[in-house]
C-alpha cells in the first residue's frame, strides 16, 4: 500500500530491465514529475542514468551510445513524438514504458515506425499519479471540475489515475461513493468500468477481505482547506507552497542562490521525515532557527483561530489593521459556513465590514462562491446540520478551549468518516456501495479519492489513523494536494462565482429573515 | 527456540537497522535480516550511504521511540509506537504493481513492416553492386545506359508529365532524369547522387559486414567528385545535356535517403566513440571495486577486532589495490569530463551535460564506496590489539562458566526441591517414558536439545532444558510441577531476553563506531576532492555543479555543512566509548584511530568541543551519575549561552548514553549481581535494561532542563559495580576550564544534597570525584601557565 513505493518499483524496474551502460530518461512533462517524486538524481546517477530529456525537446543530439528508458503518458501527442523518435532514432536502443493503458492501434501505428528495430520493450507500468507520501497521492490537478460536474478531460484523467493507482498497488477494490456529489458518482462509475473493461488486468489474489475505495468531494468539507494547518509539512505549504515536494523560495527577497528551489523530501531529510506530522507548536522550538518567518506569523493567526468562535470576535477581527485582506475574507467564509442557516445569522453585515475594509471584489465574490462550493445545501454529511446545533457548538468550542494545544483544535472531517468506515457504520445511505455487493467485514485496505483536492491536514489524520488501528491501512488521495489558496483557486475554477453571486445574496436574505 | 516466541507477547525493540520493521523478537530480526538484507552487501547498487543512514535513522528511530513511551505519550507524537497501527512508512515492502506487455504484439506488427524495408534495401543494394560492377570510366556513356536499363526497367517517359517530387512540367529545358536504382522519374533538381565510395561501401558491407573497413575517410555526402572529361560521348543527343556519370550514380530522393540510412547504420556498428571505451574502463573499476572492497572490510574489521585470521600485510596490499582502482576511477571520470571540450566545434551540449553526469556519479561512488574502507591497525597496535582481545575473551569464558555453573547450581537446587515433592511411586513409574530420568531427582534434558545448544548461550542451555522438564513433567500429569517450572521458564526467557537485547543494542553500539570511522575516510577523501576540483576550475572552469531538468540535486558539497554537526557527535561518541576501553585496561593506549582526528578537526568547533568535553566530562563524572542528561541539566546555564540547538543535543544525549550503556563493565557487573543472586529472579532496580532508564531522560529534557530535582534520584539507583568501575584514568583530552569550575560546583552541590540527605556513601565518592576535578584543573592550570 505504500503508494511512493510502488512507483518507485516501477522505475527500478525499467531501469534494470534495460541492463548495463549509459542511459538517457526519455520522458513528458507529467512523468518528469512522477519520477522526480520518488527518485533523487543522484539515486538514478548509481543506476547509470546519466541524461534526463523531455520528449518533446526539440534540439536533442543523436547519441548512439546510450540506451533510451522512455516513461510516457499514453497521450495523442506522446505517441506521435515516439512515432518520430523512432523513424530517426537518436539512441542506441528503447524501451518504452507506458504509464497507462495504451491502445492497440496505437502500437501498431509505434510498430510500424520502428523500421531500424530500436525497441526492445514495450509495456505498461501504471505510475501514472504523483506519490507525495507513502500513504497520499496527488494528479495535480487543479480546477477539476465545471459547476458541479466534471470537466470531461479531467474526469478521464482521474480516472486513469485512480486506475493506474489500484494496479499499482495491485488492488481490486469495492467502491463506495459520497451520494450527495453527482461528480464522485461519475468518477466511481467510471474507475468500475475501467476495471470490468480490463479485467485481466484487475486479476489479483484474493484477499480475505476486498479492498475498499471511498470516493469523497471536496465540496462535503470546505472549511478544512480553509483553515491553517498546524503541522511543519501543512505549514510550508500553506505559507510557501508545495509542488511536488519542491519549494520555490525564488520570490523570498535575498534568498541565496541555493535555496532558491528546495528539495522537501521525507526519504532524504531526516528533519523533515521526523518532523513532517508534528505540531508546529511542538517543533517550533525545534525550526527556531530556521523558519523565523513561520513564527512571525503565529500570534495573527492564532488570534484569529480562538475568536472565530463568536460573531463579536469576528467583528472586532475584521476592523483589526493587521489582518490582511486575504485572512479577512477567509474569516467570514469560515463564518459563513458554519452559521449559513444559523438564526442569527449576520453574514450581509460581514460583508458590509468586508467592503468597508477595502477588501477586494474578487475575495468578497468568493465568500459566496465557497458557500455555493461547500454550503449545507451541497454537504451530504449531517455533521453540521441544525439539528445538532448543540454538537457543532460543543465540538466548536471544545476544538478551540477545551484542547490545550490550541493549534490542534480542528479535526477534519475526513477523520470522522473514516472512522466510521473503519468501524463499519459508515452509513449506506450517504456514501452506497457501486453495485449490489457490500462488504461484509470491517474494511482493512482502505482508498479514499477526494475530488477537489485533499490537504495535508487529511494526510496527517489518515496517518494517524493508520498508525493508530491495527490490522487497516488507508491512503488518501486527491485530484490535488490544497493550501487555502489553491483551494481558492479550485472553487474560482469551478466557476461557480459568477453565477452565485444572486443565490448567494438571496440565500443570506432568507437566513437573515430567519 | 520457538518456544521462546510466546505469540500474544509482543517484545518491543527488535526494530530491523535497514527496513525498519518491527520484528517481535531476537530470532525473527535475524532472520529477517538473513533473508531480506543478506544480500545487500553485495548489492552493486547498494550504497553504503543509504544504508548507514538508514542504519541511523533507525537507530535515531529506536531511540526517541524510548524516549516517547516514557514520555507520557498522551500527545500525538510522532514516534509514539504504542497504538497498535503501523507508520505507513513502516508498511512492508510494495511488490511490484501489475504490468502488461505489449511486445508481442508489437513484434508482430513490425516484423510484418520490417519484411518490407529489409527486402526494398537488399534489392537497392543489389541494384547498386550491379550497377558498380563494371568499370565506368572506361565504359562509353551509351552502353553504361544499356547496362543501367538492365538493371532496373525505366519507367516510361510518356508516363510521367510532371515531376512527381517538385511538380514541375517536364520540358525541353527541364528533362526528364531516371532513378537507376528504381527506375523512377524526377527532374534535375530533385536527383541525387551516390557517390562510387560511397556505392563501394554500402556493397561491400553487405557483403561482409565484420570485414575492416579501410574507406570511411570520404564523406559520403560529398558527391562532387573530380569530374573527368567524356568528350568522347559528344555523339550521343543525350550527353549533350547529360553529363557522363562514370563516378557516381544517379537516383531518387527516396532511394538515396534508404541507402544512407543504411550506411548511418554500418557506421554505428563499427564506430565506437571514446566516451564509450572510457566508460567501460570506468564501469569495469567500479565493479572491481565492489568485488573487493567487502573482502578487504571483512579483513579489516576482523583485524581491527584483534583476530588473527588474516595476514596484517596481505590485507594493506589489498588496501593500496583498491586505493589504486579508485585512483583509477577518478581518473578516467576526469578525462571523460575533458573529452572533446578542445575540439572545435564543441561537442553539443548534451554531450557535455552527458560527460559530467558521468564525472559526477563516480565521484558519488568514490565517496560513498572508499568511505567504506576502514583503516588498519599499524603493527604495533595490532598486537595490542590481540593481547587484549586474548584478555578479553578468557575473561569472557571465564564469566560464561561461572554463569552457567551458577545457574546450573540453582536449578538443580530447584529441582531437588522439585523432586522431594513428588512422591516416589510417581517417579519411579515414569521412568519407563520416553525420557530417561536421572536418580529419580527430577527431569532430565532431552538429549537432542542438548547437542544442539551445547556451545550457545547458557542461559539459552536452561531454557531448553526447562522446556524439556515440563514436557516431561506434562507427560507425567503433574500440574503443580509444570506450573513452577513454567514460571522458571518465563524467568529465564525475561533474563534472555534482556540478554539479547542488550546484544541488539551493543551491536548497533558498534555500527555507530564504524560509521566514525568511516566519517573520517569520507573527510579526508573530500578534502582531496576539493583539491582536484579547484585544479579543474583552474584547467577547465567547467566543472560546475551540475543541474538538469527538475531532478533534485544533491550535490557533493552540499553535504557537508548538513553532517558536520553529526560527525561532531559521532566523535563525541567515540571519544565517550574509546575512553572506556582505555578504563577497562588502564595500561593500553586506546587503539581507536577516530581518537586524533578530533584535534585535527576545524569545523566550526564550538558545539562540537563543548559535546566533546560534555562527554568527556560524563566520563569523569561516572560516579555519581549514571545520567548523561543529568550534566547537560546542570550545566545547561552554559548551554544556553551557547545556544546549542535542541535536536543535537537530543541526538547527542542518547547516543552517548548508549555508548556508556555499554561499558562492558556495567553489564558485566549487572550480570555478576545478578549471578549472585538468583539468577531467575531480576533484580528489580539497578536497571541493567537500558530502556528502562532510557525512557526518564525525555522527561527531564522536556520538563525544564534546570529543575534541578531529579538528578539526585539518580545516584540512589546507581549501582555499586559502576561506581568502582571508573575512577582510573580519565580521558586524556584538555578540557576547558569553565567546564571543569561548572562541573566541580555542580559536584559540590551534589555532595550538599547528599549530606543533607544523609547518605553517606555517597558523598564520599563525590568528594572523591571532586578532588580529581580540581586536581586537574590544577594541572591544567600549570600547563596553559
Amino acid at each position: 500500500m505504500n503508494v511512493v513505493f510502488a512507483v518507485k518499483q516501477y522505475i527500478s524496474k525499467m531501469i534494470e530491465d534495460s541492463g548495463p551502460g549509459m542511459k538517457v530518461l526519455l520522458m513528458d512533462k507529467e512523468t518528469t514529475g512522477i519520477v522526480s517524486m520518488v527518485y533523487t538524481q543522484s539515486e538514478i546517477l548509481q543506476k547509470e542514468v546519466y541524461l534526463f530529456e523531455r520528449i518533446d525537446s526539440q534540439n536533442r543530439e543523436i547519441m548512439k551510445h546510450l540506451k533510451a528508458i522512455c516513461f510516457l503518458r499514453p497521450t495523442k501527442e506522446n505517441v506521435d513524438y515516439m512515432i518520430q523518435e523512432l523513424r530517426r532514432p537518436k539512441y542506441s536502443i528503447y524501451f518504452i514504458y507506458f504509464s497507462n493503458v495504451i491502445s492497440k492501434s496505437d502500437v501498431k501505428s509505434l510498430a510500424e515506425a520502428d523500421e531500424q528495430e530500436v525497441v526492445a520493450e514495450v509495456q505498461e507500468f501504471y505510475g501514472d499519479y504523483i506519490a507525495v507520501n507513502p500513504h497520499l497521492f496527488s494528479l495535480n490537478i487543479l480546477g477539476c471540475c465545471q459547476g458541479r460536474n466534471w470537466d470531461p478531460a479531467q474526469l478521464s484523467r482521474t480516472t486513469q489515475g485512480l486506475t493506474a493507482l489500484l494496479l499499482s498497488l495491485k488492488k481490486c477494490p469495492m467502491i463506495r461513493y459520497q451520494l450527495s456529489s453527482e461528480a464522485a458518482k461519475r468518477l466511481a462509475e467510471c474507475v468500475k468500468q475501467v476495471i470490468t473493461k480490463e479485467y485481466e488486468l484487475f486479476e489479483f489474489r484474493r484477499t480475505e477481505v476486498p479492498p475498499l475505495l471511498l470516493i469523497l468531494d471536496r465540496c462535503d468539507d470546505a472549511i478544512t482547506p480553509l483553515l491553517n494547518q498546524w503541522t511543519y509539512q501543512a505549514m510550508v505549504h500553506e505559507l510557501l507552497g508545495i509542488n511536488n515536494n519542491r519549494i520555490d523560495l525564488s520570490r523570498v527577497p535575498g534568498i541565496s542562490k541555493d535555496l532558491r528551489e528546495v528539495v522537501l523530501s521525507a526519504e532524504n531529510d531526516e528533519f523533515y521525515a521526523n518532523n513532517m506530522y508534528l505540531n508546529f507548536a511542538e517543533i517550533g522550538s525545534n525550526i527556531k532557527n530556521l523558519m523565523e518567518d513561520f513564527q512571525k506569523k503565529k500570534p495573527k493567526e492564532q488570534q484569529k483561530l480562538e475568536s472565530i468562535a463568536d460573531m463579536k470576535n469576528v467583528k472586532r477581527l475584521l476592523q483589526n489593521p493587521k489582518v490582511t485582506e486575504f485572512d479577512a475574507a477567509r474569516l467570514v467564509m469560515l463564518y459563513a459556513l458554519h452559521y449559513e442557516r444559523h438564526s442569527s445569522n449576520s453574514l450581509p453585515g460581514l460583508m458590509m465590514d468586508l467592503r468597508n475594509k477595502g477588501v477586494s471584489e474578487k475575495y468578497r465574490k468568493l465568500v459566496s462562491a465557497v458557500v455555493e462550493y461547500g454550503g449545507k445545501r451541497v454537504r451530504g454529511s449531517d455533521l453540521f446540520s441544525p439539528k445538532d446545533a448543540v454538537a457543532i457548538t460543543k465540538q466548536f468550542l471544545k476544538g478551540l478551549k477545551g484542547v490545550e494545544n490550541v493549534y490542534t483544535q480542528h479535526q477534519p472531517f475526513l477523520h470522522e468518516t473514516l472512522d466510521h468506515l473503519i468501524k463499519g457504520k459508515l452509513k449506506e445511505s450517504l456514501y452506497p456501495y457501486l453495485g449490489p455487493s457490500t462488504l461484509r467485514d470491517r474494511p482493512q485496505d482502505i482508498i479514499v479519492f477526494v475530488i477537489g483536492g485533499a490537504t495535508y491536514e487529511e494526510a496527517l489524520t489518515v496517518y494517524n489513523l493508520n498508525r493508530t488501528t491495527p490490522g487497516v491501512r488507508i491512503v488518501l488521495g486527491g485530484t490535488t494536494v490544497h493550501n487555502t489558496k489553491s483551494f481558492l483557486e479550485e472553487v474560482l475554477a469551478s466557476g461557480l462565482h459568477s453565477r452565485s453571486k444572486e443565490s448567494s445574496q438571496a440565500t443570506s436574505r432568507s437566513a437573515s429573515r430567519r | 527456540m520457538a518456544s521462546l516466541d510466546d505469540p500474544g507477547e509482543v517484545r518491543e525493540g527488535f526494530l530491523c537497522p535497514l527496513c525498519l520493521k518491527d520484528l517481535q523478537s531476537f530470532y525473527q530480526l535475524h532472520s529477517h535480516y538473513e533473508e531480506e538484507h543478506s544480500g545487500e552487501d553485495r548489492d552493486v547498487k547498494g550504497q553504503i550511504k543509504s544504508l548507514v543512514q538508514k542504519a541511523k535513522k533507525a537507530k535515531d528511530k529506536l531511540l526517541k521511540r524510548e524516549g516517547d513511551d516514557r514520555a507520557e505519550s498522551g500527545t500525538q507524537g510522532y514516534e509514539s509506537f504504542s497504538y497498535g497501527g503501523v507508520d505507513p512508512y513502516m508498511w512492508e515492502p510494495q511488490e511490484l504493481g501489475a504490468v502488461r506487455s505489449h511486445l508481442s504484439e508489437f513484434k508482430k506488427h513490425r516484423a510484418a513492416r520490417i519484411d518490407h524495408y529489409v527486402v526494398e534495401v537488399n534489392k537497392l543494394i543489389i541494384r547498386l553492386e550491379k550497377l558498380t560492377a563494371f568499370d565506368r570510366t572506361n565504359t562509353e556513356s551509351a552502353k553504361i545506359r544499356a547496362i543501367e536499363k538492365s538493371v532496373v526497367p525505366w519507367v516510361n517517359d510518356q508516363d510521367v508529365p510532371f515531376c512527381p517530387d517538385c511538380g514541375n512540367k517536364f520540358s525541353i529545358r527541364n528533362r526528364r532524369h531516371h532513378c537507376r536504382l528504381c527506375g523512377s522519374i524526377m527532374c534535375k533538381k530533385c536527383m541525387e547522387l551516390i557517390s562510387l565510395p560511397l556505392a563501394n561501401k554500402l556493397t561491400s558491407a553487405s557483403k561482409e559486414s565484420l570485414s575492416t573497413h579501410t574507406s570511411p575517410s570520404q564523406s559520403p555526402n560529398s558527391v562532387h567528385g573530380s569530374r573527368r572529361g567524356s568528350i568522347s560521348s559528344m555523339s550521343s543527343v543525350s550527353s549533350v545535356l547529360d553529363e557522363k556519370d562514370d563516378d557516381r550514380i544517379r537516383c531518387c530522393t527516396h532511394c538515396k535517403d534508404t541507402l544512407l540510412k543504411r550506411e548511418q547504420q554500418i557506421d554505428e556498428k563499427e564506430h565506437t566513440p571514446d566516451i564509450v571505451k572510457l566508460y567501460e574502463k570506468l564501469r569495469l573499476c567500479m565493479e572491481k571495486v565492489d568485488q573487493k572492497a567487502p573482502e578487504y572490510i571483512k579483513m579489516a574489521a576482523s583485524l581491527n577486532a584483534g583476530e588473527t585470521t588474516y595476514s596484517l600485510e596481505h590485507a594493506s596490499d589489498l588496501r593500496v589495490e583498491v586505493q589504486k582502482v579508485y585512483e583509477l576511477i577518478d581518473a578516467l571520470s576526469k578525462k571523460i569530463l575533458t573529452l572533446g571540450l578542445n575540439q572545435d566545434p564543441p561537442p553539443h551540449p548534451s554531450n557535455l551535460r552527458l560527460q559530467r553526469m558521468i564525472r559526477y556519479s563516480a565521484t558519488l561512488f568514490v565517496q560513498e564506496k572508499l568511505l567504506g574502507l576502514m583503516s588498519l591497525p599499524t603493527k604495533e597496535q595490532f598486537e595490542e590489539l590481540k593481547k587484549k582481545r586474548k584478555e578479553e575473551m578468557e575473561r569472557k569464558r571465564a564469566m560464561e562458566r561461572q554463569a552457567a555453573l551458577e545457574s546450573q547450581r540453582r536449578l538443580e537446587e530447584r529441582h531437588s526441591g522439585l523432586a522431594s515433592q513428588a512422591a516416589n511411586g510417581e517417579v519411579a513409574s515414569l521412568r519407563r517414558g520416553p525420557a530417561p530420568l536421572r536418580k529419580a531427582e527430577g527431569w532430565l534434558p532431552l538429549s537432542g536439545g542438548q547437542g544442539q545448544s551445547e556451545d550457545s548461550d547458557p542461559l539459552l542451555q536452561q531454557i531448553h532444558n526447562i522446556t524439556s522438564f515440563i514436557k516431561q513433567a506434562k507427560a507425567a500429569g503433574r500440574k503443580d510441577e509444570v506450573r513452577t517450572l513454567q514460571e522458571n521458564l518465563r524467568q529465564l526467557q525475561d533474563e534472555y531476553d534482556q540478554q539479547q537485547t542488550e546484544k541488539a543494542i551493543e551491536l548497533s553500539r558498534r555500527q555507530a563506531e564504524e560509521e566514525d570511522l568511516q566519517r573520517e575516510q569520507l573527510q579526508m577523501l573530500r578534502e582531496r576532492e576539493l583539491e582536484r576540483e579547484r585544479e579543474q576550475f583552474r584547467v577547465a572552469s567547467l566543472h560546475t555543479r551540475t543541474r538538469s531538468l527538475d531532478f533534485r540535486e544533491i550535490g557533493p558539497f552540499q553535504l557537508e555543512p548538513s553532517r558536520e554537526p553529526r560527525t561532531h557527535l559521532a566523535y563525541a561518541l567515540d571519544l565517550g566509548s574509546s575512553s572506556i576501553q582505555s578504563s577497562i585496561a588502564p595500561k593500553t593506549p586506546t587503539p581507536s584511530s577516530a581518537q586524533e582526528p578530533i584535534r585535527v578537526w576545524s569545523g566550526p568547533s564550538a558545539l562540537g568541543q563543548e559535546l566533546l568535553t560534555q562527554s568527556s566530562m560524563s566520563q569523569q563524572n561516572e560516579g555519581p551519575s549514571l545520567n548523561p542528561f543529568d550534566e547537560e541539566d546542570l550545566s545547561s546555564p552554559m548551554e544556553e549561552g551557547t545556544a546549542s540547538p535542541p535536536a543535537a543535543g537530543a541526538s547527542f544525549g542518547p547516543s552517548a548514553h548508549i555508548s556508556k550503556e555499554y561499558n562492558p563493565f556495567e553489564e558485566e557487573d549487572d550480570k555478576e549481581e545478578a549471578m549472585a543472586g538468583n539468577p531467575f529472579i531480576h533484580p528489580d532496580s539497578p536497571a541493567p535494561n537500558p530502556f528502562n532508564e532510557e525512557a526518564e531522560h525525555p522527561q527531564q529534557r522536556h520538563s525544564s532542563p534546570l529543575v534541578p530535582g531529579n538528578p539526585f534520584e539518580e545516584p540512589t539507583c546507581t549501582n555499586p559495580f559502576e561506581m568502582d568501575s571508573d575512577s582510573g584514568p580519565e580521558a586524556e583530552e584538555p578540557i576547558e576550564e569553565e567546564l571543569l569550575l561548572q562541573q566541580i560546583d555542580n559536584i559540590k552541590a551534589y555532595i550538599f544534597d547528599a549530606k543533607q540527605c544523609g547518605r553517606l556513601d555517597e558523598v564520599e565518592v563525590l568528594t572523591e570525584n571532586l578532588r580529581e576535578l580540581k586536581h586537574t584543573l590544577a594541572k591544567q592550570k600549570g600547563g596553559t601557565d
